[in-house]
């Protein structure tokens, strides 16, 4: 019985490991801080499907109401393309609250980890940390 | 005719307890009770985690029991005999939990469980989400290894990236580790990668496509800058050249097995993902099989007396991937990071 689930335990860590992703473009360490959550909500103005990464450009406003513009990372378009996402999944004009990390260099910076538009539907991400259908 | 029955019922008897000692796990012999573990388990920013495994593995190794949190992130292991457990959920892209030393020795236990981020983080697209969706997608079909013309196995199509199957054991001479030490240190701020220029020598993936004809192989990956090279099948290794990113590729044949032979890369490259150089020594040797249509084994020696006391070998494997296309990469369409990046 031990060595079966010695076993089992161990094809559990090497499927884990072998899926577990290699550091892509850049350490996020290096320019994020996982210290830092932030959530954003702001107005859309631009999604750029560009490499090496995916940006959204949206306004956010500061307690004065003045429209600050942020820049919040994604991944790769060709990962968000796996999950059956494009360039017109969202647009210019839309409400959205993003859920990320801040930059370390304090600047308006993001990575965005979860988008959600104003009528409450999440964009880009689940709750679930399942396959799940794409979104 | 009474002594065999009586003999009968205890052997019977015996057979029972037995029967019972083996059905029953150690760690609940002593007490002969068991309980619930039960709790919520919440992502990086406090939101339920659904579909998560949760693992419970008694100290003594001999009970392991698993649960699958539901949509509210709510879990329930039931039936685990009194003990002390160790308890783990692993999502692939997050910082693996463990907590040693849960105690079950009442009907119900309770333990949340709040996931945190990996090194990685989860921006979209590379969060758990997306690992979990690749890894949905993965459907490697059977069949006979394809051949070409010529009857040699034949690599084409897109795989997934490989997977390690025995990372073997590589002896980093002491200067090698310092340099890799110093780097990841660095949060690797001064890879090339980071400025759009080719990844580590023995990096692949995530998607890695092979076009293979009679004289060359070219090998093509779709996060990298300029994400493909050439592997020579109808010649040797010049005897002057310059160093390349990629190095010199050539290959020959052995029966089924395409082993090529790389050397001549630049200074600049990384070695690997974990930011180890190399010296103008590095030889490495890949040896490839397809093992059926769906699957390919590779066997790769990375020789550099500079920075290794000895050939490092190590193994991988990857599955086809019918279904995925490669898509550009243009990486210096919008490098916007690097004014962001800060080494420590």
């Amino acid at each position: 019985m031990r060595n079966h689930w010695s076993t089992a335990a161990m094809v559990v860590a090497l499927c884990v490991g072998a899926h577990a992703p290699a550091w892509a473009h850049h350490s996020f360490a290096a320019e994020f801080d996982v210290n830092k959550p932030v959530t954003l909500m702001g107005t859309v103005t631009k999604l750029a499907w560009t490499n090496p990464h995916a940006h959204i450009y949206m306004d956010v406003k500061d307690a004065s109401g003045k429209a600050v513009p942020w820049d919040l990372e994604l991944g790769s378009p060709n990962a968000l393309i796996r999950r059956g996402w494009s360039g017109r999944t969202l647009k210019a004009g839309d409400v959205i609250t993003v859920s990320g990390y801040l930059a370390k260099d304090g600047s308006h910076l993001a990575n965005a980890r979860s988008v959600t538009l104003s009528d409450g539907r999440t964009v880009f991400a689940g709750s679930s940390l399942d396959a799940g259908s794409a979104q | 005719m009474y002594r065999v029955h009586d003999r009968l019922i205890r052997l019977c008897a015996v057979v029972s307890i037995l029967a019972l000692c083996a059905a029953v796990p150690a760690s609940a012999q002593s007490s002969g009770s068991r309980g619930t573990l039960t709790g919520t388990v919440l992502d990086p920013v406090g939101k339920p985690a659904g579909k998560v495994t949760v693992q419970a593995q008694s100290a003594d190794g001999q009970t392991t029991q698993r649960a699958t949190t539901e949509t509210t992130g709510r879990y329930v292991i039931g039936g685990l005999p009194f003990g002390v457990y160790n308890v783990t959920v692993t999502v692939p892209g997050l910082k693996a939990f463990e907590r040693k030393g849960v105690s079950v020795q009442a009907a119900s236990t309770s333990l949340d469980i709040r996931l945190e981020e990996g090194s990685q983080l989860s921006t979209l697209g590379e969060d758990p989400l997306g690992i979990a969706a690749d890894r949905a997608r993965r459907a490697p079909p059977s069949g006979p290894t394809p051949r070409t013309a010529d009857g040699k196995p034949d690599f084409s199509g897109v795989w997934w990236a490989p997977t390690v199957v025995d990372p073997g054991k590589p002896e980093w001479l002491p200067d090698a580790q310092q340099v890799a030490a110093r780097r990841q240190a660095n949060n690797r701020k001064d890879s090339p990668q980071v400025r759009c220029l080719p990844s580590a020598v023995l990096r692949r993936g995530p998607l890695v496509q092979f076009v293979q004809s009679k004289e060359v192989l070219i090998e093509i990956t779709d996060d990298d800058s300029p994400g493909f090279h050439q592997i020579y099948l109808a010649r040797s290794h010049p005897k002057e050249q310059d160093p390349l990113w990629y190095g010199d590729s050539v290959a020959r044949w052995d029966g089924d097995t395409l082993v090529v032979d790389r050397n001549n890369f630049l200074d600049e490259v990384w070695l690997d993902q974990d930011a180890h150089p190399h010296s103008d020594k590095l030889h490495v040797i890949e040896r490839y099989r397809r093992r059926d249509l769906g699957h390919m084994d590779v066997e790769i020696t990375v020789d550099d007396p500079g920075v290794l006391a000895r050939p490092w070998t190590f193994t991988r494997a990857s599955e086809l991937a019918p279904k995925e296309e490669i898509r550009e990469f243009i990486c210096n369409e919008n490098n916007s990071d690097l004014p962001h990046l800060i080494d420590k």
